[in-house]
C-alpha cells in the first residue's frame, strides 16, 4: 500500500508536524556544527602543540641518545654474537632493549652469551651518551673477562633525556 | 633513501599487497584508496602471525598471502556470486550487486564532484592532521616495543621465538598483536631503512588512511541522503534486490525524479573534515610517536560507522571486514572491541536476513554473516591464541578477581571522566535525534544508531573491565594510559554526533512531496509500483 507523504513535512507517518521537524533539525544541526568546529580548532590546536619549540628540542634530544646507545652497542657486538642484557638496573635494561633490542641477537639460556652488555651512567668527559656509555663484557678463550666501553657517539650533556609521553 | 621516500615505499608496497581484495570487495571508490594500505598492513600482521607458527620467513609469508589474496580475489570477480560467471541462472552481463551499486552510485554530476572534492578535502585535513610528523618524536612505548619489534620479525624464526619467550627481555607487551610492528618490518626490509623513525612514520601514515576511511563513510551518509532525496536511489534498499532486478540498469540509473541536492552532499564533506581534526586532537601526541592505540581506535570506530551505521551491502561490509581486521590485529584493547564489533554486525545482518526473508529464510543467508564473523575472529584470534602456545612472555593472563573492585572502580570512573566529555553532547542528541529525526535517517539509509551506541559501551566496558580486574596498581595504570585507552569510545561518540549533523541537515532540506511505502521508505513517485515491495534496510 502506498501513501503520500503530506506536504508539509511531517514525519514518522504523520505523528509530528513538520515544523517540530524542522525545528529540531535546526537545533541539532547548529549545536553539533558549533561543537564540532569548537572541538576541531581545539584539536588543531593540540597537533600545533606537537611542534613547540620544548617538544622538538627533547625529541631530538631523545633520538641523539638512544642513536649514540645504538651505535655503542654495535661497536661492542660482533654480527652473530649472543647477547644478554645485564638485568642489575631495570631502567638500564629497558634504555638498552629501546636502543639495541631490534638487532641484537638475544642469548638462551643468558648463560650462553657470548657478550652482556650494561650501561655505566654518570659518566664525565667525551664519548658519552649523556653521561652514560655502554660497556660489553665477554670471555677471552682463556676464562679472562674483557669490559670495553662503547665507542663512535657521543651526546653532549649529563642524565637521560626527558621522558616521552607515556 | 630518506625517511620519508622509505616510508611512501613501505606504504606503496602494502597499498599493492592489499589493493586486489580491496578493489574486488569494495569496488573502484575514493576510500579504496587509503583502505588498501591497510589490508596489506592486515597481511602484514597475517605474515608475522604464520612466520611465528611454522616458520619460514617473514617476506615469504608476506608475498604468499598478498599472491593468495589476490588470487582468492580474482576467483571471487570471477566466480563469485555477486558477478557474471558465477550467477545462478547462469547469465552474463550486468550483476545483481553491479545493480545494486549503479542504483545506489548513479553517475550523477553532483554526486561525483561532491565526492571528488570530499575525498580531497578529507585526504588534505588527514595529512595535515599527521603535521606533527615534522617532530621527530619516538613515544615511549614505540621505542619499547612498537617500533622494536619489526627487527625481531626480520631475524631467523629461532631467534623470532627467543625474542618473544626470554625473560631476560623483561618487557611483557611483547605478546601484543603484531600489525604494526609487521607493517614497519615491511618498510624496513624494502628499503633496507632500519629505524625506529621510519616505524613512527610508516604508523603515523597508516592512521592517517584509518582516519580517512572513517571520515569517508560520514560524508557517505550525506552523499546517500542526497540520492535519496533526489529519487535516484530509485527503489531499493537491500531487501529489494528482486525488484531491482526486474527493472533494466539504465531504468533505474536514470529513474532520476528532482536534482540532486547540495546541502547534504556539503553536511556529509564538512562534518567529515570536521570530525578529521577532532579525531586528531583526540589522538595526538599518539597519532604520530609510533603508538597504536590510535590505530585501533580509529579502525574500530570506521568499522562501527561501516559495519554498524552504513547499508548492509556488499562494499560497506567490506570496509568493514577490514578495519575489524586492522583493529583485532593491532593491540589487546582493539581485539577485544573488534571482537565486540564483529559480533554486533553479525547480529544486525542475521536480523536484516530474518527482516527481508522471515525466519524461512534460506539457510545459505542465515549462515554467511556467521561465517563471515567467525572466519574474522579465527584471523585475529590466531596470534593471541599462538602466543599462549608459545608461552611468549606476558602472554599469560592477567585476568583475576581484585578484593578492592569497589575501590578499583571508582578511581576507573574518575580516571575516565574527564575524557568522556563528549557523551554529555552525545547523549543529548542521540535522544532528540532519535525521537524526531528517525525517519530522516531511515531514508538516507542510515542504520540505528543504537548499534553504534552497543560497539561504544562494548568498548568501554572492555577496557574499564580489563583495569578493573587488572593486577595492576590502579593509580599508575590509569594515570599512565587513560587518555589513549579512551580514544575509542571519545572517537565513536564524536562520530554518532556527526552523523546526526548530517541526518539533521538533510532534514532542513528534505522534499514535501514523496511516496511512501507501507514501511515509510521513501521512493520515487515514478517508480513506486515497482518498488511497493521495498523495507527499510538497517
Amino acid at each position: 500500500m502506498l501513501r503520500v507523504a503530506p506536504p508539509d513535512g511531517s514525519d514518522r507517518r504523520g505523528r509530528l508536524p513538520g515544523l517540530a521537524v524542522t525545528v529540531v533539525a535546526a537545533v541539532v544541526a547548529a549545536v553539533v556544527g558549533v561543537a564540532l568546529v569548537g572541538q576541531a580548532s581545539r584539536g588543531s590546536a593540540v597537533v600545533d602543540r606537537q611542534s613547540a619549540t620544548s617538544t622538538v628540542r627533547n625529541a631530538s634530544l631523545d633520538n641523539a641518545f638512544y642513536r649514540c646507545i645504538d651505535i655503542q652497542a654495535h661497536s661492542l657486538v660482533r654480527p652473530g654474537q649472543r647477547v644478554t642484557l645485564s638485568t642489575s638496573n631495570l631502567a638500564d635494561v629497558i634504555t638498552l632493549i629501546k636502543g639495541t633490542g631490534s638487532w641484537v641477537t638475544v642469548a638462551d639460556p643468558a648463560r650462553s652469551a657470548d657478550v652482556v652488555l650494561t650501561l655505566r651512567n654518570g659518566q664525565t668527559g667525551p664519548g658519552t651518551c649523556s653521561g652514560t656509555v655502554v660497556v660489553a663484557t665477554s670471555k677471552t678463550p682463556d676464562g679472562r673477562s674483557v669490559v670495553r666501553i662503547g665507542t663512535g657517539a657521543e651526546v653532549p650533556g649529563q642524565g637521560p633525556p626527558p621522558a616521552p609521553p607515556l | 633513501m630518506s625517511t620519508t621516500a622509505a616510508a611512501f615505499t613501505g606504504l606503496v608496497v602494502l597499498g599493492l599487497a592489499g589493493a586486489l581484495p580491496v578493489v574486488v570487495g569494495v569496488g573502484l571508490r575514493w576510500v579504496t584508496l587509503p583502505l588498501a594500505p591497510l589490508a596489506g598492513a592486515v597481511l602484514a600482521s597475517l605474515a608475522a602471525t604464520a612466520y611465528v607458527a611454522l616458520g619460514l620467513s617473514f617476506m615469504t609469508w608476506f608475498v604468499a598471502l598478498a599472491v593468495l589474496g589476490a588470487v582468492a580475489a580474482g576467483a571471487w570477480w570471477l566466480w563469485g556470486p555477486t558477478l557474471g560467471l558465477g550467477r545462478t541462472d547462469g547469465k552474463l552481463g550486468v550483476s545483481e550487486g553491479d545493480l545494486e551499486e549503479t542504483v545506489r552510485h548513479p553517475r550523477d554530476h553532483r554526486v561525483a564532484l561532491a565526492g571528488a572534492v570530499g575525498a580531497l578535502i578529507v585526504g588534505v585535513t588527514c595529512v595535515a592532521s599527521l603535521r606533527g610528523i615534522r617532530t621527530p618524536t619516538v613515544g615511549f612505548d614505540a621505542r619499547a616495543l612498537w617500533v622494536m619489534r619489526p627487527g625481531w620479525f626480520l631475524q631467523s624464526h629461532q631467534q623470532l621465538l627467543v625474542d618473544l619467550k626470554v625473560r631476560g627481555l623483561v618487557l611483557t607487551q611483547s605478546a601484543y598483536p603484531p600489525l604494526v610492528s609487521a607493517a614497519s618490518a615491511i618498510a624496513w626490509k624494502v628499503t633496507g631503512v632500519h629505524t625506529a623513525r621510519l616505524g613512527v612514520v610508516v604508523t603515523a601514515a597508516l592512521n592517517g588512511c584509518a582516519l580517512a576511511v572513517a571520515a569517508f563513510a560520514v560524508a557517505d551518509v550525506g552523499r546517500r541522503a542526497a540520492i535519496g532525496l533526489s529519487g535516484r536511489r530509485a527503489a531499493i534498499g537491500l531487501s529489494g534486490r528482486r525488484a531491482a532486478i526486474g527493472l533494466s540498469g539504465r531504468r533505474a540509473a536514470h529513474a532520476a525524479s528532482a536534482p540532486t541536492p547540495w546541502t547534504p552532499l556539503v553536511a556529509g564533506v564538512v562534518v567529515a573534515a570536521l570530525l578529521v581534526l577532532v579525531a586528531a586532537g583526540v589522538t595526538e601526541p599518539f597519532l604520530t610517536n609510533g603508538y597504536a592505540d590510535p590505530i585501533w581506535s580509529l579502525a574500530a570506530v570506521g568499522a562501527v560507522a561501516w559495519g554498524l551505521q552504513s547499508p548492509r551491502e556488499r562494499s560497506a561490509q567490506s570496509i568493514a571486514v577490514v578495519l575489524v581486521l586492522v583493529a583485532g590485529g593491532a593491540k589487546d584493547e582493539g581485539f577485544v572491541t573488534a571482537v565486540a564489533i564483529i559480533a554486533l554486525i553479525a547480529v544486525r545482518s542475521l536480523a536484516g536476513v530474518v527482516a527481508d526473508h522471515g525466519w524461512r529464510a534460506p539457510l545459505s543467508r542465515l549462515a554467511a554473516p556467521v561465517g563471515l564473523a567467525g572466519l574474522e575472529l579465527v584471523i585475529i584470534g590466531w596470534w593471541p591464541e599462538l602466543m599462549q602456545v608459545i608461552g611468549a612472555r606476558g602472554a599469560s593472563s592477567t585476568f583475576t578477581i581484585q578484593s578492592d573492585l569497589t575501590s578499583r572502580t571508582t578511581a576507573v570512573v574518575h580516571g575516565m571522566s574527564p575524557y568522556l566529555h563528549v557523551l554529555v553532547l552525545a547523549v543529548p542528541v542521540a535522544i532528540a535525534g532519535g525521537v524526531v529525526l528517525s525517519g530522516v535517517r531511515r531514508r538516507t539509509d542510515t542504520g540505528n544508531d543504537l548499534w553504534a551506541w552497543a560497539a561504544l559501551a562494548c568498548g568501554l566496558v572492555a577496557v574499564a573491565g580489563a583495569l578493573i580486574t587488572g593486577q595492576g596498581a590502579i593509580g599508575p595504570w590509569i594515570l599512565s594510559t587513560v587518555h589513549r585507552i579512551t580514544e575509542f569510545p571519545t572517537l565513536a561518540a564524536w562520530w554518532i554526533v556527526g552523523t546526526w549533523g548530517v541526518v539533521a541537515a538533510t532534514a532542513l532540506v528534505e522534499g514535501n512531496h514523496r511516496v511512501e511505502s507501507t514501511s515509510g521508505e521513501a521512493t520515487p513517485v515514478g517508480d513506486a509500483p515497482a518498488v511497493a515491495q521495498a523495507k527499510v534496510s538497517a
